[in-house]
């Protein structure tokens, strides 16, 4: 906050150098002298006004702008900052996804900060490189970073061979469930291995009455759909990069879905609030009651979930299960960081961006939690986890080490500009399977693809 | 005061005319405040719509826009989607309006006969306060509401009156059939107070002389409601129902929050679409989005014409 | 007419007064109903900003257990909050005022002035009402605020809020200033008054009405926004509370529900007081037409 300030009283004099000597032409006088007109914007415009040219000439500091959540999330990253002095540290614009200050300020050669930290490679990396809004990171980054990331990872970051997302934070789809629940109803306290052992086990909680619905899961695609196909095969995804929604693992994963219903919480399907539908979810209400005992999402959800419960030790992770003769992978993907083409300051950014993705504290704090939050996101490098398999820390969770084999097999979805939009253009075809509307899961699928595909063809 | 000033000075209109033009000029820098806002941040974008919807703008796409004439507006207009989601932001329409109008218009009848001074500002100050409340935090509210497991509408269906149990409760959110009619109660909810504020403007307004006479007349409280309430109330009701007709047919957010993306449910509604269209889907196709804008605005344009002539001064 | 009423409750048996009051009881218990409607709700969730985290995941109205540490974590967690709160007090009561400010004068010349082209002015701000903006909107008035150096400035929000309602405020006191008698405007003039001088003297005294309502419309809109305000300003501390409010309950939702009802409370009781203070002023206007009328 100090050195915040400290900013703001710099940035304030140069502008009023830059007033002295006479710099500002007649747009910025006319523009200034017109909110001036109107009694409002007062000294406050004026000594802001201009800092953004003034500052260019003289350097801006490292300005890096994150996701509104990731902060709140990891309360390590003001600790890193502070190994920066001088950084601009913000939150930015992108509420549900929102790139256009991005794109538009892309538009003039121009970027206010440096490094976007919250880029989804699936959502919207490609959207980015599109536009021409990003560039790789590989002029920047250290050779020995590269490598250290997870190989699955990192051809998830890349396009072309050049890595577009430097990765921070990892979601990997796996399991939960409540072992108060499951004990209730007499089932083993490990994870199912398979599909089958996981429907029985669900079907055994609902009938012992240990809970109302057995299990549930999200049902957006990109978690839902995608994640169980790959726990069969990863081998979905046409050569253009879309998701093969007929191939047989995507049949079988749809034909599983509806079979998990039999025993969730009816309300399933209704997808939840904002961010285009990505929060409070029925799926996140009913394991947060306590009234469902399996759980299939990313480990943050169950993690965020437990919070509400009587006793939060009762939750219980692991891997995804396998269909018998399955592939046994997963879905993942990361949280990372952009490099703004027209941004300044690229050598201090990948510096910030190192130091913040290493940041021991964080990691801690993400797996065995904080007093405000516990999110169980993972880091992306291979020598963090072989470092923890050395030395195990006693804040260590089992589950990490489940999740970190199941690493070398999951797969992130496939990079297109359709790679959400697929999901949700073609949900409401193989929803028609799953309410009963469509009795055959291949006809279903069939018209989602027909669907996406019809979108892409326009224009 | 409008009768003393009547009464005080004499009328003599027509000798001392002022001229036209210098009349003109004077109301013409009255307007020049509004019509500076309202060309730069409205008519500017709007004309900048009207020029997207012939071409081809890809807002992702580094490539220059093309002028492609009507191309946009053949492709909306024979997409079985737009017509779709048009007619569910109707049926949108037909559920929220006549309450939102209704509702309020009693309720500020009944408040206006508060002759109680501190009830009646109780009163005022309650009808207020949803509006008070930023609408992000409607939504949040009313999503708990609602919520199929632990929202106080179905705790009291499933536990206090027992009619549902939590396998077949009613699902108001997310895109089911339940879902417009639940929003439509949320928005009635929100704008209740709010309208009843208008209704209590416009019902200051009539002079209540007015009303005791016609009552010594021996007119029946119908009669005076029918024949001086109403037609005083007229103007307001105009702009509230030109403005909520508006309103509703374009609602975005709330389907947004409530229904996602998901083509197949009930608030993937014109509007949805074009936000769909022009930002999130593919390259960003505005062009297409702005022609898709264009016809829900023309359709709206064209009811509202109608509003304005049903509600148009008489007498 | 209330001394009256009191006089004949004291005198009268129990039923002659019931019958007296007969329809007064049937209206107040009907208001009380709406009131009622408007405020459960959000009684439900001032009991949820003090449940205990498993309390709030049960949809029993009183919890098991009290936790009152709620409104602690929102301070602890949005340092800003301070500010925010007298960014959005300073940018909603700029903007009510001038857009007020602004629909008068154009209300007024439109009905009593007679400007030329009138009705092309009004046909055309009717029509834009209708007109989706939104879908480029924010990127007009991205370029546009850009242009004028207000991108990171609070107070640059008020020049795209005021256009926000402009249209419907300036239509809201045309219709309000249609119904001052012309005559009255007219024979102001030629007694000498200057436009101003008819204006603030004559035509908005009769037109208060209709500000109360063209101020409520402003506030609610300026109060409430979010879009321009999340895309214009950069800094947390610039931003304004919908804003900062959106962030708690956005993104991964890490915010449990109990804070964001602490958050909701917070954010509403201010208003309140401020409004149950600025309705003496609203409603004064209101209660004179009813005397003087």
């Amino acid at each position: 906050m100090v050195e915040r300030n400290e900013i703001e009283l710099k940035l304030q004099e140069a502008n009023r150098r830059q007033l002295l000597q006479g710099k500002i032409d007649r747009r910025e006088f006319l523009s200034r002298s017109m909110v001036a007109g109107l009694g409002l914007a007062g000294v406050g415009v004026a000594s802001k006004y201009g800092v953004g040219p003034a500052y260019a000439a003289e350097g801006r500091p490292l300005t890096p702008t994150f996701y509104d959540w990731i902060e709140g999330l990891h309360p390590g990253i003001p600790g890193v900052n502070e190994r920066f002095p001088g950084i601009n540290y913000q939150i930015a614009p992108v509420q549900g996804f929102g790139i256009e200050r991005f794109v538009a300020e892309s538009k003039k050669s121009d970027s206010t900060w440096d490094v976007y930290v919250g880029q989804t490679p699936f959502v919207e990396m490609t959207s980015l490189i599109e536009a021409d809004v990003i560039e790789p990171w590989d002029n920047y980054i250290p050779a020995d970073v590269i490598d250290d990331i997870i190989p699955s990872i990192r051809e998830e970051c890349s396009v072309n061979g050049k890595l577009y997302n430097w990765p921070f934070l990892l979601d990997v789809v796996g399991m939960g469930w409540h072992s108060g629940v499951t004990n209730k109803a007499g089932l083993v306290d490990s994870a199912p291995a398979t599909w089958d052992e996981f429907l029985d086990g669900a079907n055994t909680i609902k009938e012992s009455g240990a809970a109302p619905f057995g299990a549930t899961f999200d049902a957006h695609g990109w978690r839902s759909v995608a994640p169980l196909a790959h726990s069969r095969s990863s081998d979905v995804y046409t050569p253009e990069g879309l998701f093969d929604f007929t191939s047989d693992a995507a049949v079988e994963a749809l034909v599983l879905m509806k079979k998990i219903m039999q025993t969730s919480n009816p309300d399933i399907l209704l997808s939840g609030a904002s961010d285009g539908g990505v929060n409070g979810t029925p799926d996140e209400v009913a394991f947060s009651t306590q009234r469902v005992g399996y759980y299939v999402k990313y480990f943050n959800a169950p993690l965020r979930m437990a919070q509400y419960w009587d006793d939060p030790k009762q939750l219980h992770m692991g891997p995804l299960p396998k269909f018998s003769g399955g592939e046994g992978s997963t879905v993942f993907w990361t949280t990372g960081c952009a490099l703004f083409k027209h941004g300044q300051n690229k050598e201090k950014a990948a510096e910030y961006i190192k130091s913040l993705t290493y940041d021991r504290q964080i990691w801690k704090d993400s797996i065995a939690g904080t007093e405000t939050a516990h999110v169980g996101q993972l880091p992306p490098y291979s020598s963090i986890y072989k470092e923890w398999g050395e030395t195990k820390p006693d804040w260590m969770l089992p589950f990490v080490g489940l999740v970190r084999g199941q690493l070398d097999r999951a797969k992130a979805i496939d990079n297109h500009l359709f790679g959400l939009s697929q999901f949700q253009i073609g949900q409401p075809f193989w929803e028609a399977f799953l309410k009963g509307e469509e009795s055959d899961p291949r006809v279903a699928m069939q018209n989602v693809t027909d669907a996406v595909r019809a979108e892409m063809n326009r224009g | 005061m409008d009768r003393g000033a009547e009464i005080i000075i004499p009328r003599s209109v027509g000798t001392a005319r002022e001229p036209k033009i210098r009349q003109s000029i004077s109301a013409w820098i009255f307007l020049i405040p509004a019509l500076t806002f309202f060309v730069c941040y409205q008519v500017y974008p709007i004309f900048r719509i009207v020029w997207i919807s012939f071409t081809d703008f890809e807002f992702l796409s580094t490539e220059p826009a093309n002028w492609i004439g009507f191309g946009n507006y053949i492709e909306a207009y024979n997409d079985p989607l737009m017509w779709k989601s048009m007619g569910r932001a109707a049926l949108f329409t037909v559920m929220f309006l006549p309450g939102t109008i209704i509702f309020p218009l009693i309720l500020a009848i009944l408040v206006d006969r508060v002759r109680h001074p501190l009830l009646a500002t109780v009163y005022r100050l309650i009808l207020l306060v949803p509006a008070l409340i930023p609408s992000t935090l409607v939504f949040v509210l009313w999503k708990w509401m609602y919520n199929y497991q632990i929202g106080p509408i179905n705790y009291m269906l499933v536990e206090v009156f027992n009619i549902f149990t939590y396998y077949n409760a009613p699902q108001w959110l997310g895109g089911t059939n339940l879902t417009l009619p639940s929003i439509a109660i949320m928005e009635i909810w929100w704008g209740l107070g709010y309208h009843a504020i208008f209704f209590l403007a416009g019902l200051a307004s009539i002079p209540r002389d007015m009303l005791e006479a016609a009552r010594l007349d021996g007119a029946n409280e119908w009669r005076v409601f029918w024949h001086i309430t109403l037609p005083r109330l007229a103007p307001i009701m105009m702009i509230l129902v030109v403005l909520r007709f508006g309103t509703s047919m374009a609602v975005i957010d709330e389907y947004l929050i409530f229904g996602g993306f998901n083509r197949g449910a009930p608030t993937y509604t014109w509007t949805v679409y074009m936000y769909d269209q022009a930002f999130n889907i593919g390259l960003w196709r505005q062009g297409f989005a702005a022609a898709v804008g264009m016809i829900g605005a023309a359709v709206m344009v064209f009811f509202v014409a109608g509003l304005v002539y049903i509600f148009r001064p008489r007498g | 007419m209330l001394e009256q009423d009191r006089k004949y409750e004291a005198n009268t048996p129990q039923q002659a007064w019931f019958a007296k009051h007969r329809f007064s009881i049937i209206r107040h218990a009907v208001i009380n109903l709406f009131m009622l409607i408007i405020l459960l709700p959000l009684s439900w969730v001032l009991i949820l900003s003090i449940k205990s985290l498993p309390d709030s995941m049960r949809g029993q109205f009183w919890p098991r257990k009290f936790d009152f540490t709620h409104y602690s974590y929102v301070f602890e967690n949005i340092k800003t909050l301070g500010g925010n709160m007298t960014n959005s007090i300073l940018v909603t009561g700029a903007t009510v005022l001038l857009t007020t400010f602004f629909a008068v004068l154009a209300g007024y010349a439109l009905v009593h002035l007679k400007p030329w082209g009138k009705t092309f002015v009004f046909t055309i701000l009717l029509l834009s009402l209708y007109f989706p903006t939104r879908v480029v909107a924010i990127i007009s008035i991205y370029e546009l605020q850009d242009f004028l150096g207000l991108i990171n400035v609070t107070s640059g929000l008020i020049l795209p809020y005021i256009t926000l309602n402009l249209a419907i405020s300036v239509l809201i006191m045309r219709s309000v200033f249609q119904l001052v008698p012309h005559e009255v405007i007219e024979s102001a003039r030629l007694d000498g008054a200057s436009v101003w001088g008819t204006l603030w003297f004559i035509g908005l005294p009769l037109a208060r009405n209709g500000l109360v309502v063209v101020f409520i419309v402003n506030f609610v809109t300026a109060w409430g926004e979010f879009l321009l305000a999340s895309t214009l300003i950069n800094d947390q501390e610039a931003r304004t509370m919908p804003v900062v409010l959106a962030a708690a309950q956005g993104g991964m939702g890490q915010w449990a529900w109990p804070r964001i009802a602490a958050v909701y409370i917070i954010v509403v009781t201010p208003g309140l007081i401020a409004f149950s203070f600025a309705q003496k002023l609203f409603f004064k206007g209101l209660a004179e037409g009813v005397v003087k009328g």
